[in-house]
This record gives structure tokens, sequence and C-alpha cells, in this order.
């Protein structure tokens, strides 16, 4: 098969234009197109493996971590059900006791404030959330950096973010080493 | 269960192939090619060209994304040591360590691939010429036994398997790192080149190539050029690197002489004592469970540096108790791997308006410089390295390591690119030594009841010593090249992991002394050919692959010319 002329060569340059044209809309906050995507990644999972009341603190502080703004936010991109999955199929056990004892330190903290994390408006949480990191600082392994680092994880691993956030071109077809970033685009490949 | 089949003539092939990785597929293409009936064994599954699951898949379409299910990591726990070999893109090319244990004695990290193709789907593509340097080192400084070659006798089959496989580099002209026939070189990116010239100007002219790698710069042989999706270990769609099932067993399978049989285990070679000859080996179907029996004139084992030897030491007669060919008593031992993880990196303010597009399934090459010759002799190690390294500018995951950062700027900081940043890391050359070695357990078995291998190998002085010159040199070319807070590292690396693993069978000028001839023929029966990393007398620091695809196609020429000759 020539990569070429062949069937996969052939069918990547009008899948290409397509990634082109998508790629356009990166940055548009709110386009039907990674909308979309991120209602696909939002659909309820056949299984999840963390209690409501667990999900929605993971889920609130992952959209503090990496929030909505003329890009998607973690929700939008599907981290919370990233998150539980990992949580369920992935993680080690250390792990899992990691991500529980974040949860419930976010938790205790949010409670100290009088309310429960999700309910709180954005900058209290984030400031609930910089004293659980603040807290932890120079403890091995810190519990909070692991639900950070899950939350980058799952976010610039997620279709939307791969597809209209990052510059995606999964068949680049040719190599130029050194290229004016202007030409490409100040955001990072997928 | 012994169940053999309707008369030994549909059981009878001119030529026998165990394995069809590197080694295996270029047997299969020269013998088929050559005009011999050729049965090809191969322990795992199929693998057609080009239907390779993961190829096409993007991170999220992954459950774990880049990490595998924790049911999943418990079967490959050896496998995952490679901290890339197990990512859900490649996993399954990679065994169930649960169905295919090992033993250690020190620890060892031994990566498989049993399907069609083996290895050659996943290896690293590097592909450079050993020199006269590496064919007379153990001569040299007495380390092993001499090599019974030297550059000039597989000089000609480098040409004609970097002809076939294609092999993208520059021609360089250095003594150390012969040139080959090179398809066009792929670039450096704007930081590379820079380094480039940087250490040249430092060091009197030491050399950074890019890399010379089995990746297609353009079509070549009916298999298409790269298109720089850096994702090779998943199978490429486009035949793009070499592998056997794009490359080597195609052409064997156009010649009709090829029969390929998947999850044939092959447990030992049969020897027949009044001829001095093998009569062909013994299987197990993988599957059934069945034993069968195959018959040929000529053997290549081509199974691994590791499993060829087991299946040697498996192959116990009155004649050789200790297994096929083992009169040396090397059979099992002079086991090598390349050691590395050590080097150093660094980063640059340079080049921020700068760029690159595409991935390139490539990096750069520092050729060995250390113990070249009298000016460049060390006095605390023998032999040397190389190193291999890339620039890049940093990614998303560089949020992995800013401990505590979150909120709006740290997302808008990660969508776009970060700090150029350049690496190099050092494969060193390690010795021969009769006591590192393999051997078989009967008490631990596998899935078909069948021995295992135990190792029992470690690096020694002179590979310890070595490792403060491969990360101090590395530092210290970094720091001449301008990059900023450079950081030297040693993370140490056990045997094994560097999956170069080489030695166990190895060819020598004497029978006393070494398990193989000149011509890869086992000493006492020259109708077994082995020509995988087994053969290898000493491992050089340059990526072994290319020297077994010409060691290959060598002893195939040779072996078919004594066909024709009855010789064999």
């Amino acid at each position: 098969m020539s990569g070429d002329a062949g069937p996969a060569g052939g069918s990547g340059i009008s899948r290409r234009e397509a990634i082109r044209r998508a790629a356009l809309l990166a940055g548009v906050a709110l386009s039907p197109e990674w909308l979309s995507f991120a209602a696909q990644s939002q659909a309820p999972a056949a299984k999840t493996y963390l209690t409501a009341a667990q999900g929605a603190i993971v889920s609130a502080a992952a959209e503090r971590i990496l929030p909505r703004t003329d890009t998607p936010g973690a929700i939008d991109a599907g981290v919370p059900a990233f998150i539980d999955r990992m949580y369920g199929e992935v993680m080690t056990p250390v792990e899992q006791k990691l991500l529980i004892a974040v949860v419930d330190e976010i938790d205790a903290a949010a409670k100290a404030q009088g309310g429960s994390f999700a309910a709180l408006p954005a900058a209290q949480q984030d400031a609930v959330l910089r004293g659980v990191a603040a807290a932890q600082q120079g403890r091995q392994p810190a519990s909070f950096e692991l639900l950070r680092q899950a939350t980058i994880l799952g976010y610039f691993t997620s279709e939307p973010v791969g597809k209209n956030v990052l510059h995606y071109d999964p068949v680049p077809g040719a190599y130029d080493g050194c290229v004016p970033i202007d030409q490409v685009g100040r955001r990072n490949w997928t | 269960m012994f169940v053999q089949g309707s008369g030994t003539a549909q059981q009878t092939y001119d030529a026998i192939v165990v394995g069809s990785g590197i080694s295996g597929g270029w047997a299969a293409k020269e013998l088929t090619e050559k005009g011999l009936r050729t049965l090809v064994l191969e322990r795992g599954r199929d693998v057609k060209h080009p239907d390779y699951p993961t190829a096409m898949m993007e991170s999220w379409q992954f459950a774990g994304r880049v990490r595998q299910s924790r049911a999943d990591a418990a079967r490959q726990e050896k496998q995952g040591r490679t901290g890339y070999t197990t990512h859900p893109a490649s996993a399954h090319w990679f065994v169930d360590d649960v169905e295919n244990p090992y033993g250690e004695v020190k620890r060892f990290d031994w990566m498989r691939g049993y399907h069609v193709g083996g290895r050659s789907l996943l290896w690293g593509r590097q592909s450079y010429r050993w020199s006269d340097l590496d064919f007379e080192a153990n001569a040299r400084d007495g380390h092993g036994v001499d090599w019974p070659i030297r550059y000039k006798d597989i000089s000609p089959w480098y040409d004609y398997v970097e002809r076939f496989a294609g092999i993208s580099g520059s021609r360089d002209g250095l003594a150390q790192l012969p040139d080959g026939q090179f398809l066009p070189p792929m670039a450096m990116n704007c930081l590379e080149v820079q380094v480039k010239e940087r250490i040249a100007r430092a060091f009197g002219g030491r050399a950074m190539i890019i890399g010379r790698a089995a990746n297609l710069t353009q079509p070549h042989n009916g298999r298409g050029g790269c298109q720089y999706r850096n994702r090779c270990i998943r199978g490429c769609p486009y035949g793009a690197y070499f592998s056997s099932n794009a490359a080597t067993l195609p052409a064997a399978y156009a010649t009709g002489r090829l029969t390929l049989r998947p999850f044939s285990i092959v447990t030992e070679v049969i020897y027949d004592p009044k001829t001095g000859k093998a009569t062909g080996v013994r299987i197990v179907d993988a599957q059934t469970n069945q034993t069968t029996e195959y018959f040929a004139r000529v053997i290549f084992l081509c199974a691994s540096a590791i499993a060829s030897t087991f299946i040697l030491l498996n192959s116990k007669s009155d004649r050789f108790p200790n297994g096929l060919g083992n009169d040396s008593g090397e059979l099992g031992h002079n086991l090598m791997d390349h050691h590395f993880l050590v080097g150093a990196n660094g980063v640059s303010d340079d080049f921020g308006d700068r760029f690159y597009k595409g991935q390139r399934p490539n990096g750069i090459y520092i050729p060995r410089f250390r113990n070249l010759d009298a000016q460049s002799r060390q006095k605390d190690y023998v032999r040397g390295f190389g190193y291999q390294g890339s620039a890049s500018r940093e990614n998303w995951a560089r949020g992995i390591k800013e401990m505590t950062a979150f909120g709006a700027d740290l997302k808008a900081d990660l969508i776009a690119p970060g700090t150029w940043r350049f690496g190099i890391g050092s494969w060193g050359e390690c010795l021969p030594y009769h006591e590192n070695r393999m051997f078989l357990s009967t008490a631990l078995r596998d899935k078909w009841g069948l021995p295992t291998v135990t190792f029992d190998c470690g690096w020694k002085t002179n590979e310890l010593s070595m490792r403060k010159d491969m990360m101090n040199s590395a530092a210290e070319m970094l720091e001449a090249a301008g990059l900023k807070n450079v950081t030297p590292f040693d993370n140490g690396s056990a045997p094994g992991l560097c999956i170069h693993e080489m030695g166990t069978a190895r060819m020598g000028r004497e029978a006393k002394t070494s398990v193989l001839n000149g011509w890869n023929q086992v000493h006492a029966a020259p109708n077994v050919f082995v020509t995988d990393g087994a053969c290898m007398a000493s491992a050089s620091c340059v990526n072994p692959s290319l020297t077994y695809m010409a060691l290959t196609a060598r002893a195939c020429d040779y072996a078919v010319t004594e066909v024709k000759k009855r010789n064999l």
C-alpha cells in the first residue's frame, strides 16, 4: 500500500480539510461543534464509581482547576466522568485512597465555611482549594496534586479539547522543524 | 498429547524458521526468494498488515486515556516496567506475564511481543552500522571472544538490507559509524540545529547527526512514506517503517513458497546423532496443546536472543545433555543489553517565535566519541556510548509538574506551547561476562507446562564507571551548547529494559569457547543457524537490529549455497 495514493492516504486529505475547518472554530466560545462533543462525553456513563456527593465535589473542583473561559472548562470536557472512571477502573489502591482523601478534605474545608463545596460561589471554591493545597505543601504524596493532575490529564486528552482547543492534525504528512509560530498557531499539537 | 499428522511428507519443508520478528522475517524472505519451501513457526497470533487496531485511535478513544485498567495492568506487571510499553495504544503487542512467567535472580526486564512480526512492530527503528571498532573490540581488550567476522564481511549485507528496508539518514563520513544506503534524512528542528553547531564548535568537530531510522522519508519498495504521526509502536498502516508484517513477510508470501503457522511454540530442535545434524523441530500448539513435529534440511532459530537459546537449552539428548550445541558450556551465558537512562536535559530561551509542524518519529544521535583512539582513551573504562535525544517545546503535560497551580491562567498557559527543551540520553556498551546468564527453570512452568527462563545478570564496574562519564559528558555538552538549567540524570536501568538483549549463543572462532561459527551455524549441528541477538559476541553501543538483519541475510545466502552444494 502506498501512503501517498493508498486508501488511508487518500481519505486523509479530505479528512484533514475537515479537521482544518473544525480547527477554525477553536477559541470561539460555546461553538456548537465542541458543545456536541462535550455533550457526548457527558453522556451518562454505564457505571459510576464515586457516590453522588463525592462526584459533585470532584466535578466542582475540576471546574475550578480548569474553568470555562473562552475555551471549554473541565465539565465541558467531560473531566468528572473521566475521573470517576479512572477511580473505578484505573487508579491503584493508593491513588484511590488519595482521591477520596482530597474529596473529604475539600468537603470538610467547605463545611467549615458553612456550605457544601459544590454550592459555594466560585471565588469561595477557589479559596477552599487554595487552603487545601497550602495545607498539603510538602506532603508526599499530596492528594490535591492527584486531583489536579487527573483534571489536567482528563482535560487535555478529551475529544473537545483535542479536536478544538489544541491543534489537531492526526496525519500531518510532512515535518517542518522550524516554522514561524504564527503560521501554525500558538497552540500545542494534540 | 502427541499427535503426528498424516505422514511426514506434509510436515517436511526445505527450511524451518522459528520466529517472525526482525530476524525471522528476513530469513523467511531470503530463503523463499532463493527457492526454499519455508515454514515459519510463530508462537503467537497472526497479524496481517495493515490490521493494527489502535493505529488511528485518539487519546479519548481509550477508556483510561493514557493508562490501562487495573485488571489489565495486573497481567502485565513486568511488561509495564518500561513505562511506555503497556500504554493502552500498544499494550496488546506485549505478552501476558501471568501466562508467560520468568524468574529473576536479579531484576531483568524482559519485554516480549508474541505475535506475527514480533518486536519488529514495536522497535525504536534506530539503524546504525557497526564498524571494526566494534568487531575488533573483544580481541583488542580481551573481554569475551574474538568475533569471527569483520566489517568487510558484513558491509555488503548492510548495503543489501538497507536498500530493501529503507533507512533514512545523512552521510556523515564517520569511521566509527559507517555511512550506508540511505534515503533522504529527516530534518532537525530549530534548537537541534543550534545545539549541533555549538557542540561541534566546542568539542573540536564532535558530531551530532539526525537519527538514522528505518522510517521512510519517501515511498519505497511499494510502502508509503512517513506521515509524521509518531505512532509507530501501534503499527503503521502506511507501512512507513520497517517491520516483518509490512516488508519481509509480504515479500516471502509473494514467492509462493512461504507457509506461516501461528500459535506454534517450538519447544526443541530434534537432533540425529547418526548424521550429526538436526532433522526438525517439535512444537506445542498454543491453542490446542497438541505436539507436532516438522522437518527440514536447514533450521533458522530467529526467536529472539532469549527464546532461541531457550529452545537450544531445552533440546537435550544423549549427545547434548546440556542443550543442543552446548559443548562449550557458553550457551545461555554472556547475556548483554545496553545500559541507558542516563544523560542530561536543559531549556533554551531562544526560538520562542518558532515551532515545528508534524510529529517526527526520530531524534538526533551523538555517535560514540570515547575510546576511539589514543587521544580519546579513558582510564576508567573500555568501550563507549552514544546519545539519542531531541528538542521539543513542552506541552500540556508540564502542568503535571507545577505543584498546586490551578485556574484560568494555568489553562491558557498549558494550551500554548511551552519552553524549548533539549534532552539526551545515553546508550552504553555492556561487556560480555560469562556469569551474566539465563538458565532454564523446571520449577516455574508457563501456561503450557513448559520450563521457563530465569535471569541472573547485572552491570559491573566497567558499565558503572562508564555511566558517570555518560552523565557528565551529557551535561558538559548541553552547557557548552548554551542551554539553561542543565540537569544531569542517572535513573538507573536494569538489564533487559533497553530491549537489546543479546549474546546468549555467541559467535566465535573456536567451538571450545563459542556456540556459533562465523556463518551463524551451531558448531556441532551445522544445519542449525541462529541469527537473532543470541549470536552476538559483543554489544557495541549502537542499536542492534540492523546488524541482525544483515547477519540473517548473510547466513541465509550461505545456507542456501551449502544446500545447493549438498553440504547441508
